[in-house]
């Protein structure tokens, strides 16, 4: 004779019975409460949609006339002067990323590196040091950059790209640390028990599974460094003309952005949006061109 | 067109001049100041002086200055002059070039105060506080007139054609906020005939460091000493009802973009904008608008300046546009690189004389130096010195 | 475990040979770190020692002082402080329901197919610098704000009190949009981020029992990504906070406590990067102590960001872009 599992009397089932019954009850209710519910977020989608389409919209409409021959080649002229660009900017705009780049990545990816593998009290605190870094307001690191640099030097590209990289520094080791951490134990363990140095390891194991999360987080530090506006207003001074050398004050295109946007003459308001167009075409082949790297880099390591 | 020596055809002159760069343009100059008029007080001919023989020599040698580049920041009252004369420099002398930062007076000063750049333009000039700033070794500082420009009271009132005319009384009332709509008592009772709406009136005013504010409160406390009691500074505690924009341009672009609103800015960037501006009252009780003519009407009136006593607004004379000053530019007399040094005293010597810069002024909207002033402004570049001693301004 | 390297002295205490390169290795390492941490401590000293003298001259009330006039000697914090708050507030109070529900919309409802495109999209986004949102905010929408947002504000809400400032153009209503636009992106991509990882079992769970879709996300699938979504905010404020051009360029400059919605205010950003150039002495040392004061409200917010998220373990959500 079978026991049987359920019986009319167990009070799991009034239980399971109690629930479908109220459930049953409840459903045009709850259907209801659920469709306004989903609604409303359907609705929150679209109201988030529409500013943010607006913004890139208005920055294409504006921008794209900008983008003539003499937006790129040739520098900034006096208002009302004909044949005017933002060439100068563009080309200050790269040496000071550039060499902030060059300063932020070695340091950043090494320090990532060296959180990864430690584990200390020391450890901890640079690495909460490090994230909070990534949200200090970028107009204070424009003073320090004044105060470090400008008060001590002058007026400079490099000024910029000191501010500019202390920017991006924790940014990369925050982003380096995470790609570092996500090599498996396994790979780690097996190169050691084949022998090899620390440093080898790290170079031939290590770097390359982390390639792809270090890319992205570089180009996504570049990224964010190159439309940085605060730093530079307070360090790099400007320039009318076209300058190579660091070490003189030079052109950006955030801070020709910011000063050209409240001018009353028109033809300085549409290099400013010039300006904003390529900095967001910039930023978005950068953001997409690291997902692909990265993307592309991961199937070449499997 | 305004004429200064009126027994010149400076038409074809100044047509010569810019059209025959630099040396035809010393040739035309020389040739001309030597059968000129003596500068005399008398009315009839020009207060102003006239320009030394040697101007057309100078002004050659000034566009030989080493090349490199130098730096200059201040007041944004002479940008667009300093923006054109700088370029049009370089175009002639093709291995300088001069970068020229709009940032308003007070930073330009406080720049030069820290040696960031090693020459500043305010359109106030330096005070003693300012001065005691300059560490004592730098040296004694040299200030001298750079442009002379207007400051026009630019309005956006939507639906009213008329010229708005406006007094001393008028614009404090408006500017400390006791005055609040556009058709208050005070403001209809000077512009009979002409419908204004109720709407709130908006002040423009600058946020940053002003030598226009200056000039223009200046203006105020001189017309109207009674109510105006937040003094003549480049910086003012404006009524919170005042919207409050850095730079010259930014009070401009406000103004533009705001409807029922009212504020102060050079006189270039008015016209050049087509703005509508109002007509002022002056010290003769004429209501006059602003213009190349009636800026240099007023600073006829006292073309004696210098760094202590520096003050044209508010002059007497049938057609003085009330509320028009100098710009200053600032430099120090001991210039520690000879380089530098020379760069700096050429490029204002070129910039501040006629035959160079001062060319370029009534087409931007500006009004040229008076010759006495421009002489004025060459005995004291004259005197700065380099590391050894020696005179920088050479011919 | 062998090494083929020569035998080298033990380091003593510990568990495990360094070999010369080794230690060469790590010393590289550690060397970089240092930097890093001299950095750090460089320039909050830095800017403390620039904030000093403002402090042993004024004390400390100043901080909370209401006149800002240096040419007569009077600093006071208060309206920067409060316009940075409330432009903060106003675009988090819109950023948090909004966000979030894009981000329920992008995870749940929107079509799979679509749902990459879009995701990555509002991702991309977040990287745009701010300065072309606030060029963009100046131009179009301070104009579109001045016609008619803000009188039909005023006429339907003026009962609130909050509208009551004369409608001058720029406003700290206008600021606080133009930074919720900003963070909007941020906070829609990571609470996303989180609401997907939510364990597929408990929301099948879920549904078997018959809750409605809502029901599920309401009791299952926010719950369980409640510490992330607080994170994503917390980042989202705390990049509102410092935001500096955006700012600057559509808040008007007025020194004085904003009463209204609608009236120019300030922030301490823009209080910064419109005096710093003309100060010197007490002045350019206040502007120093702003900072500091900036920097200890956004360590502070920022801390607890970092906190939230990580102890929901998802580190490598965290990293901002674009400001």
């Amino acid at each position: 004779m079978t026991a049987l599992l359920e019986s009319p009397a167990d009070p799991s089932v009034e239980r399971r019975r109690a629930v479908r019954e109220a459930a049953a009850s409840t459903l045009r209710r709850r259907k209801l409460g659920s469709q306004v519910a989903l609604g409303v977020c359907w609705l929150f989608l679209a109201i988030a949609v529409v500013p943010l389409i607006a913004v890139v919209y208005y920055v294409i409409l504006k921008g794209l006339p900008a983008w003539s021959v003499d937006f790129f080649t040739h520098s900034t002229t006096p208002e009302g002067v004909p044949g005017g660009g933002a060439w100068n900017a563009i080309v200050g705009t790269v040496v000071i990323t550039v060499i902030g780049t060059a300063v932020a990545v070695p340091v950043g990816l090494l320090c990532g590196l060296f959180l990864a593998e430690s584990q200390g009290r020391a450890a901890s605190t640079l690495r909460f040091t490090a994230d909070v870094m990534t949200g200090i307001p970028s107009i204070t690191v424009g003073i320090f950059g004044y105060i470090a640099i400008v008060r001590n030097y002058h007026y400079s590209g490099l000024a910029g790209s000191f501010a500019v990289g202390f920017i991006m520094l924790p940014v990369i080791i925050r982003a380096g640390e995470t790609a570092f951490r996500g090599v498996p134990r396994s790979l780690n363990e097996a190169a050691m028990a084949l022998g090899a140095r620390r440093a080898t390891i790290a170079r031939k194991v290590v770097v390359p599974t982390a390639l792809p999360g270090v890319i992205t987080g570089v180009l996504l530090a570049v990224a964010r460094g190159l439309g940085e506006t605060a730093p530079l207003l307070l360090t790099i001074f400007g320039n009318q003309y076209l300058e190579w050398n660091p070490t003189k004050p030079m052109a950006a295109l955030p801070t020709l952005i910011y000063s050209y946007s409240g001018q009353p003459y028109a033809d300085l308001v549409q290099i400013a949006w010039g300006a904003a167009l390529l900095l967001v075409v910039v930023v978005l082949v950068l953001s997409i061109g690291s997902r692909l790297l990265a993307a592309y880099l991961r199937k070449e390591h499997r | 067109m305004y004429n200064r020596n009126v027994n010149h055809p400076k038409n074809s002159r100044r047509t010569a001049t810019v059209v025959a760069l630099g040396l035809a343009a010393a040739a035309l100059l020389s040739a001309c100041s030597s059968s000129s008029s003596t500068a005399t007080t008398t009315t009839t001919t020009s207060p102003g002086g006239t320009l030394s023989a040697s101007n057309a020599a100078f002004i050659a040698a000034d566009l030989k200055a080493p090349g490199g580049s130098l730096e200059a920041s201040g007041s944004t009252f002479v940008q667009p002059f300093f923006n054109a004369a700088f370029y049009k420099y370089t175009g002639l002398n093709q291995a300088l070039q001069i970068n020229y930062q709009g940032v308003g007076s007070g930073a330009g000063i406080t720049a030069f105060e820290n040696g960031s750049v090693p020459f500043a333009a305010s359109d106030v000039p330096m005070a003693a506080s300012d001065l005691a700033k300059v560490p004592a070794s730098s040296g004694p500082v040299i200030q001298i007139p750079d442009i002379l420009g207007g400051v026009a009271v630019a309005y956006n009132l939507p639906g009213v054609s008329a010229r708005i005319k406006l007094d001393g009384p008028t614009l404090a009332g408006i500017f400390d906020g006791t005055i609040k709509t556009w058709n208050a008592s005070q403001i209809t009772a000077l512009n009979p005939g002409v419908s204004l709406p109720s709407h709130t009136i908006t002040p423009e005013v600058r946020a940053d460091s002003s030598g226009t504010t200056y000039i223009f409160t200046d203006y105020l406390t001189s017309a109207s000493p009674t109510t105006w009691t937040l003094g003549a500074s480049k910086t003012i505690a404006w009524p919170a009802s005042a919207v409050q924009t850095p730079k010259n341009s930014g009070v401009a672009a406000s103004i533009l973009s705001s409807p029922y609103s009212i504020g102060y800015v050079e006189l270039s960037y008015a016209i050049q904008n087509k703005m509508s501006y109002a007509a002022v009252k002056n010290a003769a009780g004429n209501y006059v608008v602003p213009s190349l003519n009636t800026v240099a009407a007023d600073a006829d009136q006292k073309t004696s300046v210098s760094p202590t006593d520096f003050s044209i607004v508010n002059q007497p004379g049938a057609t003085s546009y009330p509320i028009s000053g100098y710009s200053w530019a600032i430099l120090l007399q001991k210039q520690t690189s000879a380089t530098t040094g020379a760069q700096v005293v050429k490029v204002l010597d070129w910039t501040t004389h006629t035959g160079g810069g001062q060319d370029l002024a009534t087409g931007l909207d500006y009004v040229a130096l008076p010759p006495a002033v421009q002489n004025q402004n060459r005995t004291q570049l004259l005197t700065v010195t380099g590391p050894t001693g020696q005179t920088l301004l050479t011919k | 475990m062998t090494t083929v390297e020569a035998p080298v002295p033990r380091q003593a205490g510990r568990g495990r040979r360094w070999s010369l390169p080794d230690k060469g290795y790590r010393g590289m390492l550690a060397v970089t770190a240092v930097v890093f941490g001299a950095l750090a401590v460089w320039f909050l000293v830095s800017v403390t020692i620039q904030a000093e003298p403002a402090f042993s001259t004024l004390g400390f009330g100043w901080i909370f002082g209401g006149t800002w006039n240096p040419s007569h000697g009077q600093y006071g914090l208060l309206p920067f402080i409060l316009g940075t708050l409330e432009s903060t507030a106003i675009a988090v109070v819109l950023a948090f329901p909004i966000g979030l529900g894009t981000a329920v919309a992008l995870a749940f409802l929107v079509p799979s197919r679509v749902r990459p495109i879009l995701s990555t999209t509002v991702e991309l986004l977040a990287a745009v610098p701010s300065v072309v949102y606030g060029l963009w905010g100046l131009i179009v929408l301070a104009p579109v704000f001045r016609s008619t947002v803000e009188p039909f504000l005023t006429s339907a809400l003026g009962w609130t009190g909050l509208f009551n400032g004369p409608d001058n153009g720029p406003s700290l209503l206008l600021a606080g949009v133009i930074l919720f636009i900003m963070i909007l992106p941020t906070m829609v991509a990571i609470s996303r981020d989180v609401l997907i990882v939510v364990p597929n079992e408990q929301v099948e769970g879920a549904r078997a029992l018959g809750a409605t879709r809502w029901q599920v996300l309401r009791k299952v699938v926010l719950p369980g990504a409640r510490t992330g979504i607080l994170g994503a905010f917390t980042l989202a404020t705390g990049r509102a906070l410092g935001e500096t051009v955006a700012v600057a360029m559509v808040i008007g400059n007025s020194p004085y406590i904003a009463h209204s919605l609608n009236s120019s205010a300030a922030t301490i950003p823009s209080l910064i990067v419109n005096n710093f150039g003309e100060s010197t002495g007490t002045e350019l040392s206040a502007l120093f102590g702003a900072g500091l004061v900036l920097l200890l409200i956004g360590i502070l917010v920022n801390s607890a960001a970092r906190w939230l998220v990580w102890s929901t373990g998802h580190e490598g959500a965290g990293v901002e872009v674009g400001r």
